[in-house]
This record gives C-alpha cells, structure tokens and sequence, in this order.
C-alpha cells in the first residue's frame, strides 16, 4: 500500500514536471536588459572591472600570471578579478564563471580546462553584455570575442628543435621525444611542427621512436628516460614538452653523468630547472613568460571594452610587439623565451 | 520555556544567518540572477551528499561515489553522441551507475572488507575504467531536451534541476524515517552487531545503501553532464571530500547511525551561500577553502561539546 502510494506521488510529479520546462526563466529576459545596461556601468569607483580565471590556482605558471595580470591593473587603471578553482576541475571553474556574471564584470577572460563544458556559461555571460575571451588555452571560438595565445605554436616547435640541434653541435644522430600526454592537442601541434623541421633542414637526425607519453608527470619521465638511454646507447638529444617531463629527463641524464653526452632541450619553468640548467644536464628550458601573458590579456580586455581592436604589430607596453592573425581575433603573444643557467635565476616562476 | 535547538535548527539559523550577512555585505547576493545561479549549482552537489550521507549513516563511507558518477556521466554521453535516444541512455547511465553501487556493496557485505578500503579501490577501479574509455578526453554531443536537464526552469521560474533535487530529498527523507529499510539503517549504524541479532538482514540493507548511494551518484551525473555539456574523467571530482564534510557538517555522526537528510540539506546550503557570496566579495579561492575549514571544524567541535555536556547532564541526573 504505501508503495502503491508512493509510486501514485511519484508518477503525479513526473507529471507536473512534464508540464513545461523552457530554456529562459521568466526574470532572464528582464535581467538580460539589465545586463544591456550595464555593459558601461562599472563599480563604485568608475574602474573597468576585468575577470581573468587561470585553469587553476596555486601554481607556479599561474601564480605568474595573477603578478602580470594584477600589474596591468595597476598600471592601465582597471580592477583585475584573478580566481580560478583551487584544483583544474571544469565544475568549480563553471561555477566561478557563474558568480563572475552575477558580479556584473565587463570582461571575462578565461584559461579553459575543458573548452565544451564552458559554452554554456560563456554563452550565459555573452547573453548578460559581458565580453568573453580566452587566454592560454582556446575555448569554443564561436563564442570569444578575442584569443589570447601565448605563442605561435608553429614557430614554438620549430624554435625547439633548432635549438636541440645546435645544441646537439652536429647534424647527425639519434635523438627521441618525451611527451605529457598523446592526445593533448598543444603538445601534438609542437611536436609536429618540430618535426617538420627536422625532416626539412636536418635530414640526417633520426628519430629513434616515436613520441612517448609521460602522463604530465616528472617521475614517469625520469624513468621512460632511463629506458631510452638504455635502449639506445648512442642517443644524442631528447626534446621534451610538457613542463614536468624536461625535469624527469634532466634528472636521469644527472643521476647517470651524462651531461655531454646527451642534449636536452624542453618547455619547462625557469625556477624548476634552475639546478638542471647549472650543471647542464638540461641545456635550455624554452617557454614564454605567463606573467606577461597574464598582463597582455588584461591590456587587450581593456581595449575591447573600449572598442579598440589589437592590430598585427601592435606594441604592447611591457610585453612587446603582439600579432594578430588573418581573422582578426587570435593574439599571439611573441617568440618564445629561452632559459639558460646564465637568466634562469632573474625569473620567480 | 525551553525551545530545543537540535543540531539541525542550529544549522538551519546558521544558513539563515548567513543568508542575511551575505545579503547585506555581498553586492548582488539577491539579485534574481544571483539566486537563480546558486540554484542552479546546489542540486548536483546536493544529491552526491544526499548518497554520502546514507553511506555514512550506516558507519561506511563511499569514496568511489563521484568516479560513479562521472561513469555514468560518461556513458551516457557516449551513448548520445552515438544517436542513441535521450531516454534509453539515460536509463543506461543509471544502470551503470547502479551497477558500481551494488560492486561495492556485493564487497562490503559478502567479502567483509570494510568500506573505506573497498570503495578507494573501486575508486581507482572506475577511474581507471573511465580513462581507458575516454582516453582522458571530454565527450559531448548532446541533445538540446537533455540539456534543459541541467539549464532549464520548470514554468519559468525554477531551476528544474532544483526541483529533482528536492524531490529526491523528500524521497531520501521518506526512505529513512518512514520505511522498514530506513530504521534497519540507522540501527546498523548504531550496532551493527546487535540488528543481525535482531533478526535484520543487514548485509541486504547494507547493499541497497550502496545502491541508493550510486543511484543518487547517476541522477547527480545526469546533471553535472547537461549542465556542463560535456562528460569527463574528473566531472565533479572535487565534490567528494565537500561530500563527505557536507554530511558530517550536517551532523552525521562518522561512525553512524544517525544523520537526518535536512541537516545535509542545511548545510550543502551553507557550503552554497558561503561559496557564492566569498566569491562575490572577490576573496581568492584559496582564502574560500581555509574559510569553509574553518567553519567546518567549528561547527564539529560544538557538536561534541554540545554531545559531551549533554552526557555529562544526564549521568548527574541518574546518579
């Protein structure tokens, strides 16, 4: 009897519910005005207020950032929200997002965890007069007004291999390629285009194997290093993308002494790889600098508020000279940085 | 007069006392928009502390509880992005879902390993499974009706996924305090030892407990993954410790046998509130968690003096 009872109420709510469920509430239309409204009116002190959401917080690239970009507020006059979730999950980060909108901020630019789980939210924000771009990582490009990349990922991964070379001293050998993870599309586009340029300028380096998945972790690639060195005696370099896995590399080249023997070359944070750098086990660590991405993405925010598109060769201040590809939309920050023992030690991230 | 302040209406004037503050301090806390956002936020978090706390009523924990979830989740994205019907993979998902549930409750109860290790390993067990589904990649490609699950509002007013939300927790609330099934719940929590010997068949409760929980682990996943349009290994990953302190701040006793579902209630409310209102005064993240750690162990630590004085009244009165 009481589940008779019990199914009766259950079948009658899924009745109710069947009634009319619609996309919109019945207050968003009017809320959708106020946000019309608001799209000039900022707080209390007439600042532009920007939001820029990392993928995460409490890590040393993006800790970086928070400086650059709490810097361009500083200087450019505008308050800069930084939060983004304390672990890389895409349900904290839509909820941060969530609250930025009831906040009412002009721009929100935001490093993607996972670029699908965001359309909603970003569309909602778009909906509310909130300008959204992306910075680090693209999200769903239907959706950005703008798109902040740190670096032109062809002339990163070409960079890369060209050094390896050089730094090799020769143009003939064996070398092999560690990797975070196979299926991260940055990390393939690097790859690629440094493999391009092996096979178009320097027919005689061999790759030994292909890729090799070090799942973003320093370990995995102290001990997948390891291995190569045993499997191939006479290995000359390894490139290593990703920023954990140039410090795995380094660590095995270290622990067995071969320094001058093998070449490593990898994207790693000039703090980390300091003592790798120094007594050469790792010979140049090549990334950007996330402090000014964080303040280039906080400077062209300001100047979409304002209506005032980034132009190809545009001079930044404090960042440099930016280009802007053929739609008009997709920033790229400049050449990538090499960190070398000699810098290493004038950079705190 | 002496109005009695359970632990429960304590909670609830904290919630309420917070909504208050918050209103006052918090630019935009009220606003229709900013209501409707922390509505739409609560339930996914809601239903996985709602299947938290039934585990722990009966003095177990379930650790795999949001690796259940996003199983499901991701089966039942794979399933839709396959063009399957809306309905049958949702009903796939669940019985996914489900099937985790009774896997670990088959273990618990026949093998006798105790919970907190069976459901670590499971934990690892599904991760595992769902990494080497997805390859670690997100899956989406659902159906606009799937995605009013999580985004739309029922007559224009509320967020749907609210009402399930509150649907499941009368059912939860029912289920405990109204059924056989509920009592035997609490008493194997209480002792677990002395219901066998009552005649309870606890390992068959003990099993429906993991099932509830991961059923209520699928409806969450059903949320989660329509509201964010996508499906993934970690979806919702950093719920499962908010779970598991969402209970115990909502006065569930860790070693069971007792725990009411408006006390979870209350306090995923107070996780909310704080949460949305923290990050409407612009505190960074970092601050919110040492905050909402704060406030957890104090309210723990009034719970056991609370406990310990209340004890110490009635032995004076019996001696």
């Amino acid at each position: 009897m009481k589940k008779l009872k019990f199914f009766v109420s259950l079948l009658f709510l899924f009745g109710l519910l069947a009634g009319c469920v619609s996309q919109n509430s019945a207050t968003s239309n009017k809320s959708a005005n106020n946000g019309q409204a608001s799209e000039t009116k900022n707080d209390a002190n007439g600042k532009l207020k920007i939001a820029v959401v990392p993928k995460l917080v409490g890590i040393p690239y993006f800790n970086a950032a928070e400086k650059g970009a709490l810097q361009a507020g500083k200087d450019l006059g505008v308050d800069v929200i930084y939060t983004g979730p304390t672990e890389a999950d895409a349900a904290q980060q839509v909820k941060i997002i969530e609250d930025l909108i009831s906040q009412k901020v002009d721009v929100i630019a935001v490093a993607p965890n996972d670029p699908a789980s965001l359309t909603p939210v970003l569309k909602k924000a778009k909906e509310q007069g909130i300008k959204v771009i992306d910075w680090d990582t693209p999200a769903d490009q239907s959706i950005v007004e703008l798109s902040i990349h740190q670096i032109d990922d062809e002339i990163y991964g070409r960079h890369i291999a060209k050094t390896l070379i050089e730094k090799i001293g020769t143009d003939k050998g064996e070398i092999a390629i560690l990797t975070g993870g196979l299926s991260a599309a940055n990390l393939n586009a690097w790859i690629d285009a440094a493999k391009k340029e092996l096979e178009e300028n320097y027919p005689g380096i061999k790759l030994v194997t292909d890729k090799i998945a070090t799942d973003e972790k320093q370990q995995v690639a102290y001990q997948k290093t390891l291995d190569l060195i045993k499997s191939y005696p006479n290995l000359k370099g390894i490139m290593a993308f990703s920023t954990p896995a140039p410090l795995g590399a380094a660590q095995a080249i270290q622990e067995k002494g071969l320094q001058n023997k093998i070449t490593v070359v990898g994207t790693a944070l000039p703090k980390d790889s300091k003592p790798f750098l120094e007594d050469q086990s790792l010979d140049v660590a090549i990334l950007w600098e996330p402090n000014k991405l964080g303040y280039l993405t906080v400077a062209l925010a300001k100047d979409l508020v304002e209506g005032k598109k980034p132009q190809d060769g545009q001079n930044i201040d404090n960042v440099g000279k930016i280009e802007v590809k053929e739609d008009g939309k997709t920033v790229i920050m400049g050449p990538p940085t090499d960190f070398t023992a000699e810098n290493a030690g004038n950079y705190d991230f | 007069m002496k109005i009695a302040l359970s632990k429960e209406n304590i909670l609830g004037l904290i919630a309420l006392a917070l909504f208050v503050v918050m209103t006052i301090i918090a630019p935009g806390f009220l606003s229709a928009e900013n209501i409707n956002n922390m509505m739409f936020q609560l339930p996914e978090f809601g239903l996985l502390a709602l299947g938290m706390m039934v585990v722990i009523i009966t003095g177990g924990i379930d650790l795999s509880i949001t690796y259940t979830a996003a199983l499901s989740g991701v089966s039942i994205a794979m399933m839709q992005s396959h063009g399957y019907p809306m309905m049958i993979s949702i009903l796939v998902g669940i019985l996914i879902g489900l099937a985790c549930g009774f896997m670990n409750g088959f273990i618990v109860t026949r093998i006798g390993v105790s919970p907190i290790l069976v459901t670590l390993g499971t934990m690892i067990l599904f991760e595992g499974v769902i990494l080497s589904i997805t390859k670690g990649n997100s899956i989406s490609g659902f159906s606009d009706w799937y995605n009013l699950i999580g985004n739309g509002y029922y007559l224009g007013l509320i967020p749907l996924s609210m009402i399930i939300f509150i649907f499941f927790a009368v059912v939860t609330s029912v289920l405990l305090g109204k059924t056989y099934w509920g009592r035997c719940v609490y008493m194997i929590g209480s002792n677990s030892v002395a219901s066998l010997f009552s005649g309870i068949n606890t390992s068959r409760v003990i099993l429906k407990v993991y099932l509830y929980a991961s059923f209520l682990a699928a409806i969450s996943a059903i949320i989660m993954t329509s509201r964010y349009n996508t499906a993934k290994v970690d979806l919702g990953s950093s719920y499962l410790l908010q779970s598991v302190a969402a209970a115990v701040l909502g006065g569930t006793e860790i070693q069971g046998g007792y725990g009411k579902v408006v006390g979870t209630v209350y306090a995923v409310m107070i996780f909310q509130i704080l949460s949305n209102g923290l990050n409407l005064l612009e505190v960074p993240r970092t601050i919110v968690n040492v905050i909402m750690g704060a406030i957890l162990i104090a309210v723990l630590v009034i719970n056991f003096a609370k406990t310990k004085l209340g004890n110490k009244d009635r032995m004076q009165v019996t001696s």
